[in-house]
């Protein structure tokens, strides 16, 4: 996505087009999140200076906190790691089968897009409830005697953001798969390669940037994913994003809110800069 | 040997993507099936069948009144995105200038930043300068600052594509700057503005991690209200919005898929 090539006066300031743009992004989000930064940095008794890092820092020291920042990172390490290991399989399997198919399947990866976080969620706590079709079929299985808690906890998180972001993963993939050529494998099978090498030196090497790209845009969405986790995890399992929310709206504690604000601005700009050093594919997949 | 080997790996990739592909589709149908119970509780597959609880939904004050109001924010941000991202896909694409980087990386930094933190950073605000009752104008702010960056990659991309000499002709010829705009410019792009638009309405209509921060009492949006009702009311009810959110998705997702084809989400 190169501009084309300069067009009137050279190195001059398109003001007239500019300047709105410009306008509504400072006002509306360079100010909110410099107050932010404000709010979170504020001193925590009258005598204090500004700037006074304790509640950043001590965010992790109280329990609630420490406990937060530990489940975010389990869980969207989890989750990216079911992701990639499903989703994997997925692409290559849309990627190989016949056209008409092929439509088929991708609206399936596709639709549950357009479906809102708090409709998917919903239809987790009904498949993973006490009477839920995931409990009675692993009793089935005999697996447990009885209904166990998939929802209000960890697994309903885990379970929930992996259909949240399965669909980044796959298509991350599919990206890369479709653009390698055929012949390619064609080459190395004609040479006596077995289909096994010829997945792992060829079509891994060859899907790589899909799989960084992939990888960092579930983890980074894990993280900072809101809804599902609210209503999967239940008040008793918070992640960084439902600890925010509960200061703002149950404890009314703004300023500590602010500052887990502060730590989740500050993930999101270090997992911008590790994808532009790792792909110069720049922001491009980054929604 | 070498091709049994081959077949069970091959089976074994179906296998698992069938069983993943299932799992995506899994509490999508489980909604819309649950939905149709007849009892006063939730449960797969129902005891029974009745569309008791679309009539409940249908006659449901709250439903009604957030339904508009995500359509109106919708519309509005949509409208207001699609405009903030011509203006800015058309600084990118045709003029070079010190700090062109940074009037990208500002425009594009909604993307960067954490929804929750975008949604707390305005309330913040709108306490601080006592507007935080003003709900509707509040989501409309918020649902533009994060959809912009949508249509504005659309737009860019289109852009790219676009002749700047066609333009310079047309100006030479005595076109207005204005005109030649309209009469090239924009004809080429308007692909561009459509799936950008269609991202950032789909966008703002689901959105529930800014909206949950900004939504006031009287300003409630559609995604929001379903959340709080899911989580107190034991009742089937939130399934049949849930359900009637999924059909109309659909029957959106297939206009969008027989006019501008699927490509348009795939690509964001």
């Amino acid at each position: 996505m190169t501009a084309g090539r300069a067009w009137g006066g050279g190195a001059r300031f398109p003001a007239s087009l500019a300047t709105p743009v410009l306008l509504a992004f400072a006002v509306f989000i360079v100010v909110p999140c410099a107050l932010l930064l404000v709010k979170g940095l504020e001193p925590t008794s009258a005598a204090g200076d500004w700037p006074d890092f304790t509640n950043v820092l001590g965010l992790f020291d109280s329990k609630i906190g420490q406990q937060a920042l530990n489940r975010t990172i389990r869980v969207s390490l989890i989750v990216t790691v079911i992701c990639l290991v499903a989703g994997y399989p997925v692409a290559l399997f849309i990627a190989r089968c016949a056209p008409r198919w092929r439509g088929l399947l991708l609206a399936v990866v596709i639709f549950p897009f357009l479906i809102s976080a708090v409709v998917r969620a919903f239809g987790w706590t009904v498949l993973l409830g006490d009477s839920g079709l995931a409990n009675k079929g692993l009793i089935a299985l005999g697996l447990i005697d009885r209904p166990i808690a998939l929802v209000q906890n960890e697994i309903g998180i885990i379970v929930g953001e992996t259909h949240l972001l399965m669909p980044y993963m796959i298509l991350s993939l599919l990206a890369v798969l479709q653009r390698i050529d055929p012949n390619l494998r064609h080459a190395a099978e004609s040479l006596g390669a077995s289909p096994v090498s010829v997945f792992w030196r060829i079509v891994i090497p060859l899907t790589l940037p899909g799989l960084l790209t992939g990888t960092l845009l579930v983890f980074s969405l894990a993280m900072t994913a809101f809804a599902t986790p609210f209503l999967l995890g239940g008040g008793r399992t918070p992640i960084l994003t439902t600890l925010l929310y509960d200061y703002a709206f149950t404890l009314f504690d703004w300023r500590l809110a602010a500052s887990i604000g502060i730590v989740l601005l500050i993930l999101g700009i270090l997992f911008v800069t590790i994808h532009r050093f790792v792909s110069s594919r720049g922001m491009r997949s980054y929604g | 040997m070498g091709d049994l080997f081959l077949r069970s790996g091959r089976g074994l990739v179906t296998a698992m993507a069938i069983f993943w592909l299932i799992f995506l589709v899994a509490p999508i149908v489980v909604t819309l099936a649950s939905s149709f119970t007849s009892s006063t509780y939730l449960t797969f597959p129902p005891p029974g069948y009745s569309v008791r609880w679309y009539v409940s939904a249908f006659e449901s004050e709250w439903v009604w009144s957030t339904f508009w109001n995500s359509v109106v924010i919708a519309v509005v941000s949509t409208a207001i995105a699609v405009a903030l991202g011509i203006a800015a896909a058309r600084v990118l694409a045709r003029h070079r200038f010190h700090g062109r980087g940074l009037f990208e990386y500002a425009v594009l930094s909604p993307l960067i930043i954490p929804g929750v933190v975008v949604g707390f950073a305005l309330l913040n605000v709108s306490v601080l300068i006592e507007t935080q009752d003003a709900g509707l104008l509040n989501l409309i702010i918020g649902h533009t600052m994060v959809t912009t960056p949508f249509t504005l990659r659309s737009v860019w991309s289109s852009m790219a594509g676009s002749e700047i000499s066609l333009e310079e002709a047309a100006q030479s010829l005595g076109a207005t700057r204005w005109s030649a705009f309209w009469l090239i410019v924009f004809p080429l792009i308007v692909p561009g503005i459509v799936a950008g638009a269609i991202i950032a309405f789909t966008f703002s209509f689901n959105d529930v991690t800014i909206s949950a921060f900004l939504s006031a009492r009287e300003a409630r949006t559609l995604p929001v209200e379903l959340m709080s009702h899911i989580e107190y009311l034991p009742d089937p009810t939130p399934a049949a919005v849930s359900s009637l959110m999924i059909i109309v998705t659909l029957a959106f997702f297939l206009l969008v898929e027989r006019t501008v084809g699927l490509d348009v989400f795939a690509d964001r």
